[in-house]
């Protein structure tokens, strides 16, 4: 018996021995096997996507495309693969200044009406030229239908008017300062309109066709789509013959195939990893700025507690921002009081990388609204995504006497709730912006959007929404909202927790510059050397 | 056998008809799909055209009805999701779901049959002890843990397998493993524990004292007898990896079945979740179906009537 209990011991101290060394050993084993261990696996799998072929391209992202169709997608990582098959009219160049795109020059004919001269010797992948009659039938489609997903963007579009072959004229239902920003974002992507009026859209989405430098070939859901080079695209030639967008949803393995040598960019790396990855011989970090602010949005229902203006500031004075960066963003993330962050237009850039922190005059405020005897009560809801910021939130708000029921919803869940503006008093929200344009920011402090979410009323602030939205004179517009910065900082319908990074792992065989929009454009994704 | 079969055939459909009420009434409680489908920008109006077009306005006895006459004719709806057919989508996913599962419980079976024979003829040994031990642990091991441990050591440290995916042999090696390494270690304590209750019983007794070799006694007379609780475990073991390899999925990042359930759950994909759940209870049934008729030919003392 003793001898059983001794062997047992062992046994345990082994096993645990090998557990750890399998984990420290990997990043020693990696900083000097990656390339070998690359050729000797990836010998046998010719069809995993490895990395051995020069012109082939491996991305790994941590959750599956929508669709093929683009006016019925509402995700980034839908659009950042799709973008490379179906083109806009127009293109957002470096600093979001727009460049020609399937169209090559524009004018605005009155403030309803621009007129569009469209690129010619364009063709679909299936050789079929692109002409005036594919707008039309993309954006009178996207406009028309409400089920697609980016409907609500393009709605206003009254008509799209064939002038000739190569010229059309987008006919709005009201002066649109934004037409641009809209034709540059996910929902503009061009279809074929006579294939899909020939075989169907179901057709289509099993074999979609654009005008991309790059060509669908295969997807397997939940699993990868390949995308393959088009031979005759019109613009520079397409540098990668094959590229994999890989779906790998556990973070741990998407960090392994970068280390092994499967992948070549992987999304969505986990601050844990970041040393390991930098550490590595053939792998890299990068980081950049993205859209994606995360907004704490608070309800000024009559009756909640969060109604009276000095709670709202306590909260916003009882977070401190910058350490929800440091301990949960591994320090990678910019504090801000808007969310129409540098690169956007209407940005004030006096409320940005500033951020008030004050737990001592949080109590203190709390005091003066009339909690003596323990603070309000509150419910902070959130996603799973962003279940650690939540916890750390609520321990900053019970710091200063807030009771907090914390409430974390499976993501579809959250969606749902908030789809149905079902939440409590205080909910978390990253808020991208494909727009570049302060509209997307504050659309929802629009009387109409905002009953029953926020329920936020200023008619001063309405005032200048509703003018901005049809404000021909962008001078003007963009003072516009920056007024209403001023307001929403002040009356604190939301606070901004902050502004987030993208957080790649790249190898080093790759040079890839991280976007703002998070999109993958595959042909500014170059070989290192 | 025949009439046994004809017999075992017209249990499959109430119970088939059962479940697609169970399916029906628990995802369209779970919650509204509307919600999900459309923009948030959607009006209350949109919301209610859209539910008329999919039929959600309606008494749901009514909509399952609707759904049953569909499912009769072959038809599971489409997929809100995918906007395609949800069979199909149900269906492309099974081979990749069986060939994990079938693989798995082939490494189960040879890890676990020799161990507990093993286990069970030399007990209270020190290779009982190990073996036993190893067992215990291989259990304990959560699936996820073990996934990722078999991919820092055989693909980021030793080279050996890719990390994830499906594709060639060399893929299916690491995910099959992580499932397998569990399975054995609860059929290898099963199996001990048979053994040694058959060792002991007088028969075998009897053939040892007839002076019959080891090996046979074991190989013979215990071994057989010793299987037959054992194809009940691996039955209801490989059907619920059918549905529940969903952890190790994750992490190798294996497009199968659970997957696809999973998403449809949470996207509240009715069609499919429908669908997926209807194909899962064939396939259990099948199994079970085989599992009797294959207990019967083990234990001729259990007839057909």
């Amino acid at each position: 018996m003793k001898n059983s209990r001794l062997i047992t011991v062992l046994l345990l101290v082994v096993l645990v021995l090998s557990a750890c060394s399998g984990n420290n050993g990997n990043s020693s084993a990696n900083n000097g096997g990656n390339s070998s261990t690359n050729s000797e696996a990836g010998n046998g799998g010719s069809d995993s996507g490895r990395t051995g072929d020069q012109a082939k391209l491996v991305i790994a992202n941590s959750a599956d495309i929508e669709s093929f169709d683009p006016h019925n997608n509402n995700n980034t990582y839908s659009e950042s693969v799709i973008i490379n098959v179906f083109e806009y009219l127009v293109k957002n160049g470096e600093n979001q200044e727009k460049v020609p795109g399937l169209a090559t020059e524009w004018e605005m004919v009155d403030d309803t009406t621009w007129r569009f001269k469209l690129r010619e010797g364009v063709t679909f992948h299936n050789g079929d030229p692109f002409t005036a009659a594919d707008v039309k039938f993309s954006f009178e489609r996207v406009a028309k239908d409400s089920s697609l997903k980016q409907n609500s963007y393009f709605k206003h579009i009254t008509e799209v008017k064939i002038v000739n072959d190569y010229e059309v004229e987008f006919i709005t239902e009201y002066p649109d300062p934004i037409l641009l920003n809209r034709l540059s974002k996910m929902g503009a992507g061009i279809l074929p309109a006579k294939y899909i009026e020939e075989n169907g859209i179901e057709s289509f989405l099993k074999n979609p066709i654009g005008t991309g430098p790059y060509k669908f070939s295969s997807w397997t859901k939940d699993d990868r789509v390949v995308l393959v080079k088009n031979e005759s695209y019109y613009g520079d030639a397409p540098q990668w013959e094959e590229v994999t967008f890989r779906m790998i949803p556990e973070a741990a393995t998407r960090v392994s195939e970068l280390l092994t040598g499967g992948v070549d960019i992987i999304t969505g790396v986990p601050v844990t990893d970041i040393e390991r990855i930098n550490g590595g011989e053939a792998t890299k970090i990068e980081a950049a700025t993205i859209q994606r602010v995360l907004h704490l949005l608070m309800r000024m229902t009559e009756g909640t507690v969060t109604a009276d203006p000095l709670v709202r500031e306590a909260i916003e004075l009882a977070i401190d921002k910058q350490a929800i960066i440091d301990s949960i963003a591994g320090g990678m993330g910019t504090v801000t009081r808007t969310s129409v962050t540098p690169g956007n237009f209407g940005a004030d850039p006096g409320l940005y990388e500033t951020s008030l922190f004050d737990a001592d005059k949080a109590k203190q405020l709390l005091q003066d609204a009339g909690y003596t005897n323990g603070g309000p009560e509150v419910t902070l809801s959130a996603s799973t995504v962003y279940k650690e910021i939540a916890e750390v939130v609520a321990a900053m708000l019970t710091g200063v006497g807030f009771q907090v029921n914390l409430d974390i919803l499976e993501p579809s869940k959250f969606t749902e709730t908030y789809n149905s503006k079902g939440f409590k008093e205080l909910f978390i929200l990253g808020v991208g912006n494909s727009l570049f344009d302060a509209s997307n920011n504050y659309n929802r402090f629009l009387l109409e959007n905002a009953a029953g979410e926020t329920d936020y009323n200023n008619p001063e602030v309405e005032e200048l929404l509703q003018a901005a939205l049809s404000n021909m004179n962008p001078e003007e517009r963009a003072k516009q909202y920056q007024q209403v910065q001023q307001h929403i900082a002040n009356d604190r319908p939301t606070i901004y927790l902050y502004q987030m990074q993208g957080v790649y792992g790249v190898n080093k065989r790759i040079n890839f510059a991280p976007r703002l929009d998070e999109m993958f454009i595959l042909d500014d994704i170059k070989l290192a050397n | 056998m025949g009439q046994y079969l004809v017999r075992m055939l017209l249990q499959v459909v109430p119970v088939m008809f059962l479940i697609s009420i169970i399916v029906f009434v628990l995802v369209h409680v779970t919650g509204d799909p509307v919600n999900l489908m459309l923009p948030e920008t959607a009006t209350e109006e949109d919301r209610e055209i859209l539910r008329a077009a999919l039929g959600l306005d309606q008494p749901l006895y009514q909509q399952y009805f609707v759904y049953i006459k569909n499912v009769l004719q072959g038809d599971f709806g489409n997929s809100f999701h995918y906007g395609e057919p949800a069979l199909p989508l149900v269906l492309e996913r099974l081979p990749a779901t069986f060939e994990l599962a079938a693989v798995a419980m082939l490494i189960g079976i040879v890890i676990a049959v020799p161990c507990g024979m093993i286990s069970a003829v030399k007990r209270n040994t020190v290779l009982d002890v190990i073996i036993s031990f190893l067992s215990v642990i291989g259990k304990a091991m959560p699936n996820f843990w073990m996934g990722i441990m078999l991919i820092l050591l055989f693909s980021v440290s030793l080279g050996l397998f890719p990390v994830s995916g499906r594709g060639g042999v060399e893929h299916i090696v690491l995910p099959a493993f992580t499932i397998g390494i569990g399975l054995a270690a609860q059929m290898t304590r099963l199996i001990r524990s048979n053994m040694l209750e058959i060792l002991s019983q007088d028969y075998i007794r009897t053939a040892r004292s007839k002076g019959l070799r080891e090996v046979l006694v074991v190989g013979r007379h215990a071994f057989r007898n010793g299987l037959i609780p054992v194809v009940t475990i691996m039955s209801l073991q490989f059907t619920s990896l059918i549905g529940g390899t969903l952890v190790t999925e994750t992490v190798f990042a294996w497009p199968g079945l659970g997957q696809l359930l999973v998403t449809s759950v949470n996207m509240r994909d009715m069609a499919v979740v429908q669908a997926a759940v209807f194909i899962i209870a064939l396939v259990v049934i099948v199994c079970n179906m085989l599992t009797d008729v294959v207990y019967r030919y083990l234990d001729p003392r259990i007839k057909y009537n």
